[in-house]
């Protein structure tokens, strides 16, 4: 059979061709002999039959085959070793790979010189070229069995690589962080850029690593972020987005520098802007995080916010902004354990650094829209502001007002004469949803931290009305006629409020100067004879004055008598008027000589009186002082304390008080006397018993509209109440705060309620 | 200057005008009448007497429904009586006109609530106000005027007191 003779000696041609063929020998052997009679005599056998094609097919199955059960399983199998970590695995790895590789590809150099002599015409795989299809054949079974934890090598792999970069820029003197030779001795770098080199070649770095890369970057970036921006509220981003072009980007050229799929600067484009996105996003994110410490830190951290204003229109991060920054206030500033002034301070920094993120205004709304809520809640938020809109030293609120500009108070708050062609409209809300209603918004465009205080409340009486409280109790405190300070805060206030609202306070700085004017009247006068107790009075206006806070007192006989002849002074001097004396308010200074010391004291006249009566009496009971003084026991005993504490009273039996004349031995044990601090309270009705007191009135007037009209509805309540029951600079009661004061009400049984209508029990 | 205006000295005289200023003045000026009329709402919610109360039934100023107690150890024990009151223009000048609301069995009213009292007739004066006339009705109930009868079936029964009570518990209907 000449035929069949022919076919086996072509065959043993091609096996020895393409030793891959034989199933039983090794893939591929560079030392066989090239033989170039062998090759051209196979050519023209192929040629004559029109078998190259075939034979072409035959050594590309082969190639994949071996490559699918052989090469590539033996790849990944490195990857399966316990032990992941370092260097060596992933180098060893990709080393036997690339062996392989080669071996194959001096196969496909074979086969391309078979095409050449026989024209094969058709393309592996439609691609390019042989070594392109061999490069996909690979990277199919490659990708085909990938494993699924292969990143843990991988990334460890390069993560050593980076450390070691790292190191070469830190610490020159070391030793390698992987093998621990010598820097000079240590080829760990050689061997990270071959690795590079042959994955490249093998044309899958971007595949294969890619992932990796990006992950180890962000991370790596991520890390640096932080460090750098910890507790440090200076600008960094542009030194940041360098630092990813000098660091992360330069290192990771020297990888994709061997990529040979892609050109350089197409690959390293790609990663850059993906890079420099992340970096700005993770900045933002980091600083977003810091962002409640910034505000707190205003105007210290402006440079990371000018950071995070930069930032924003590059980022999507708004509504993560304002939930973040929302979400801080709540857990850090608006809860009970911090005071009013904190929450107010800090609301004053989230203004001004809010308007450097957004000079609309529009985020600070909605960021603030919690702490108005909150501090609408708290009660004392009035008193504190007007007071530190008026405290000495720096504050910010009293620098505010400083600055104020004058408002006229007839002109609505709303810009009118702004130009409507240049009007624009506001920009896109964060969050819609949470858009707080209108009358916040009035001030969008004139962010003032004062009117934004004040509209908290929505009301300017109510501020004015407790500046008046406020003034009405340094006034009487102070004990002294110097009123120029107060007067220039009157002055700043009544820029910012107008007159009208102030008039009262006016009244009242005046008493202050009439009452040193009248004193000094009635001292000349020759008809008042001041005995031993010397008088000066603050003699105030009781119509302009907020109510006093009552307490009942009876001062000692010849303190009324002083007071008595005052009041005639006075009268003559004043005509139709009189005066009608608080006697628990004032200061009392004296001088007390006992037998062996002589002490000088400045006391409430309680105390005074106190004193004074045992004057005339060494020994007093409770009781019977009590009732001198119209003075309940309980606190009466409580001022006594004090006297106690100062050695000059003392307890000889329980309820019974005496003077002690002599200091006794030291051994007194200190503990039994009951110390009183000095008493700072307010002479002032507090704010909270006056609303009492007022809902007080508005009961008596409720229940004389229920007796004489059976029942009524909430609505008409309230709108009786308007009519008949509020006058005056009293604040007026809403109907949801009726709505509760009469449930509360309807719960002590004083009210019945049914079918929205209010009745009296019968 | 006002503020310093003795606050007694002050309400005395407001609240005691001169007999000739009755005469002189009698005025039409409605704001003057409101001012006066929200004062003694004012001082009738604060007083702490609850036998007595009164009240704007509800758009204006000038009508209002007062409510009384019947006087203790009386046949109108603790009956209450419902009242209208309405106020002229010229009031405190002129009496206001005040009626029984709840049908009341006594000598000095008549069937349709009608008052026979003289401080709301001729005896009237700018120092009366809702109080004193509802404490004065209230006296009224227990110590009637037989004499000047509008009710002539209670003046003869008064002195009975069981047939009186009976009387004035059949008429008696709660509002």
């Amino acid at each position: 059979m000449e035929e069949t003779a022919d076919y086996k000696k072509i065959w043993t041609l091609c096996e020895k061709i393409f030793p891959i063929l034989n199933d039983f020998n090794t893939p591929c052997n560079d030392e066989e002999p090239f033989l170039k009679n062998d090759f051209e005599e196979m050519c023209y056998f192929m040629k004559l039959n029109g078998l190259q094609d075939l034979l072409q097919h035959l050594v590309f199955n082969k190639i994949e085959k071996r490559l699918r059960d052989e090469v590539v399983p033996e790849f990944w199998s490195n990857f399966k070793k316990s032990d992941k970590k370092g260097f060596k695995p992933f180098y060893n790895a990709i080393k036997s790979l690339y062996d392989n590789y080669r071996k194959f590809e001096t196969i496909i150099i074979r086969l391309e010189l078979l095409r050449q002599a026989t024209d094969i015409k058709v393309n592996p795989y439609n691609e390019r070229n042989l070594h392109e299809a061999l490069k996909l054949i690979l990277h199919s079974c490659l990708l085909g069995q990938l494993q699924a934890d292969y990143q843990t090598v991988t990334t460890s792999f390069y993560e050593a690589a980076l450390k070691i970069e790292d190191i070469d820029e830190t610490n020159v003197n070391a030793v390698c962080v992987e093998c621990s030779e010598e820097k000079d001795n240590c080829n760990c770098v050689h061997f990270f850029q071959e690795t590079n080199r042959k994955i490249g070649e093998m044309g899958f770095l971007e595949p294969l690593v890619g992932q990796t890369l990006t992950n180890l970057s962000y991370n790596y970036i991520l890390n640096h972020i932080q460090k750098t921006c910890k507790d440090n509220y200076d600008s960094f981003i542009s030194g940041l987005e360098k630092w990813l072009h000098t660091v992360v980007i330069t290192c990771l050229k020297k990888i994709y520098y061997f990529d040979s799929t892609l050109s350089l600067n197409e690959s390293m484009e790609m990663f850059e802007k993906k890079l420099v996105n992340y970096l700005y996003n993770s900045y933002t994110k980091v600083r977003i995080d810091q962002l409640f410490n910034i505000v707190i830190e205003y105007p210290e951290s402006l440079p990371a916010l000018e950071d995070i204003r930069l930032c924003l229109p590059r980022t999507d991060l708004k509504p993560l902004l304002t939930k973040k920054l929302q979400r801080a206030m709540e857990t850090r500033l608006l809860h009970p354990g911090v005071s009013t002034t904190d929450i107010l301070t800090a609301y004053v920094a989230t203004i001004r650094s809010l308007k450097v993120l957004d000079p609309s205004g529009l985020l600070l709304e909605t960021v603030t829209y919690p702490i108005h809520q909150y501090l609408r809640s708290r009660e004392d938020t009035v008193r504190c502001v007007v007071s530190s809109l008026t405290e000495e030293g720096p504050n910010d609120l009293a620098e505010e007002l400083n600055r104020a500009e004058p408002v006229d108070e007839n002109t609505p708050i709303d810009d009118e004469d702004e130009n409507w062609e240049s009007w624009t409209p506001d920009p896109v809300e964060p969050n819609p949803t949470k858009k707080p209603s209108k009358d916040v918004g009035i001030n969008r465009r004139n962010v003032d931290i004062i009117s934004m205080l004040v509209n908290i409340y929505g009301s300017k009486e109510l501020f004015v009305n407790e500046y008046r409280t406020l003034l009405a109790d340094r006034l009487l405190s102070q004990y002294t006629c110097d009123t120029e300070k107060e007067i220039r805060y009157l002055e700043l206030l009544k820029l910012r409020f107008g007159d009208s609202h102030l008039h009262f306070c006016e009244v009242m700085l005046k008493d202050i100067a009439d009452s040193k004017r009248i004193n000094q009247r009635i001292k000349e006068d020759s008809e008042y004879d001041e005995n031993n107790i010397q008088l000066s009075t603050m003699i105030v206006s009781q119509q302009f004055w907020p109510p006093f806070k009552e307490e009942k007192l009876e001062l000692h006989d010849t303190v009324l008598k002083q007071m008595e002849d005052f009041t005639k002074a006075f009268e003559t001097l004043k005509g139709s008027r009189t005066l009608c004396w608080k006697n628990h308010l004032g200061i009392v200074n004296m001088e007390i000589a006992l037998n062996d010391r002589t002490l000088n004291l400045s006391v409430s006249p309680v105390h005074a009186t106190i004193i004074m009566h045992f004057q005339d009496k060494s020994v007093w009971e409770l009781e019977e002082l009590s009732k001198v003084m119209q003075c309940p026991p309980t606190i009466l005993r409580r001022k006594i304390g004090f006297w106690l504490s100062h050695g000059i009273l003392t307890e000889i039996k329980t309820d019974v008080f005496s003077v002690q004349e002599e200091t006794e031995s030291q051994t007194v044990t200190q503990e039994d006397f009951y110390v009183e601090e000095f008493e700072s309270e307010s002479a002032m009705a507090s704010a909270q018993d006056q609303k009492e007191e007022e809902l007080q009135n508005i009961w008596s007037y409720i229940n004389g509209m229920l007796m004489n009209l059976d029942s009524l509805s909430l609505e008409r309540i309230h709108h009786m109440l308007k009519m008949f029951a509020f006058q005056g600079p009293t604040t007026e009661c809403t109907q949801s705060e009726l709505k509760m004061f009469l449930s509360r009400k309807v719960r002590e049984r004083l009210l019945i309620y049914s079918n929205g209508l209010y009745q009296l029990p019968k | 200057m006002a503020q310093n205006v003795n606050p007694f000295l002050e309400e005395q005289s407001s609240n005691a005008p001169k007999d000739g200023d009755i005469l002189k003045r009698p005025q039409n000026d409605g704001h003057a009448v409101t001012k006066r009329l929200h004062k003694e709402l004012m001082t009738l919610m604060m007083s702490a007497d609850k036998s007595i109360s009164a009240f704007p039934d509800g758009e204006n100023f000038f009508s209002w429904i007062g409510t009384i107690t019947g006087p203790k150890d009386s046949v109108y024990e603790n009956l209450k009586f419902k009242l209208s009151f309405h106020f002229p223009n010229s009031y405190p000048y002129t009496a206001p006109i005040v009626k029984f609301i709840t049908p009341c069995f006594h000598p000095n009213v008549d069937t349709s609530g009608n008052i026979c009292l003289d401080i709301l007739k001729d005896k009237w004066s700018a120092l009366y106000d809702v109080r004193t006339v509802l404490l004065s009705i209230q006296a009224l109930l227990g110590e009637p005027n037989v004499d000047s009868p509008l009710n002539a079936l209670a003046a003869e029964t008064w002195s009975k007191k069981d047939e009186y009570k009976k009387h004035v518990m059949g008429t008696y209907k709660d509002v």
